[in-house]
């Protein structure tokens, strides 16, 4: 029976893994399904910054120390 | 260069799936991935969040079996899928992982499916048995299957082909019946070879089920 002869057995599973698990998966992983596009938020993303929360007199121009 | 051709043959359909690089990519791209989204939403459904993690394993599983398949419908190609070798190499790494995976997360699950619930006590040990063997000829038969369906096919198309054009010089009328024998014949093969690349895929599947 010829699938019983050794001897290809090395080169035919060297190229199966080559072409199955490198060459079908990165074609396949580039395939992009976008989402549906939906309403965004207008609420700004930006993080709280706890010093922002409060203008403090000691930060105006005038009151600095001179340079 | 000393390669042999059967590496090039077998790497062949890859040529047939060109990679998206667009966002609006060419016609035969978008029916490949329209495609693909079609078999891996119905392939998937019965998955939990882990046994989807397998997604791209077995689409591109899928899509490797079946367009393997169609091109050996080819005259004079060769097709991979017939050598029990490659088929052994594809179905062993697949269950192993997937029996794996089932031992590593859900040890004692995976463990329980060796004995059936409600088995009276005195036939446990035969059970447990034919449950062993049957869980270790699941890799054997995956290959053997895809193996010896293929191979059958083509098989019968070659005999029935040289059978009608022994026929020809013979007794027309014979000719024209096995010719239409041999059409049909070709129709069940475009069959097979799409289906084969179907089960295989759903029994890998099947077993990660079983395992996640």
């Amino acid at each position: 029976m010829p699938q019983l002869d050794t001897s290809t057995w090395f080169t035919m599973i060297l190229s199966m893994t080559l072409t199955l698990f490198i060459l079908f998966q990165l074609k396949v992983s580039k395939h992009y399904y976008p989402e549906n596009p939906g309403p965004k938020s207008v609420k700004s993303t930006s993080k709280h910054i706890p010093w922002e929360d409060k203008w403090t007199k000691i930060y105006s121009p005038l009151s600095l120390p001179p340079q | 260069m000393g390669l042999p051709i059967a590496v090039l043959i077998v790497m062949f359909p890859s040529i047939l799936f060109p990679s998206p690089n667009r966002l609006i990519n060419n016609r035969l791209i978008s029916i490949q991935q329209w495609l693909i989204q079609l078999t891996s939403k119905q392939m998937l459904m019965i998955h939990n969040q882990k046994g989807r993690t397998w997604a791209l394993m077995l689409m591109s599983l899928i899509m490797f079996i079946g367009s393997t398949n169609l091109l050996g419908l080819l005259p004079h190609s060769f097709t991979p899928t017939t050598q029990l070798s490659m088929n052994l190499g594809m179905a062993i790494p697949l269950w192993a992982g997937t029996v794996i995976t089932g031992f590593r997360h859900k040890t004692k699950a995976s463990l329980a499916h060796f004995l059936p619930q409600g088995t009276p006590l005195p036939l446990i040990p035969m059970l447990v048995i034919i449950e062993t063997i049957s869980l270790f000829i699941q890799p054997m038969a995956l290959a053997v299957r895809l193996t010896a369906n293929i191979t059958a096919g083509h098989l019968l198309i070659h005999l029935i082909g040289g059978a009608t054009l022994a026929l020809i010089n013979i007794s027309a009328t014979t000719a024209l019946i096995t010719f239409t024998i041999l059409v049909l014949l070709t129709i069940l093969e475009f069959a097979v070879a799409l289906i084969q690349a179907y089960v295989f895929t759903l029994l890998v599947s099947l077993y990660l089920h079983d395992n996640t």
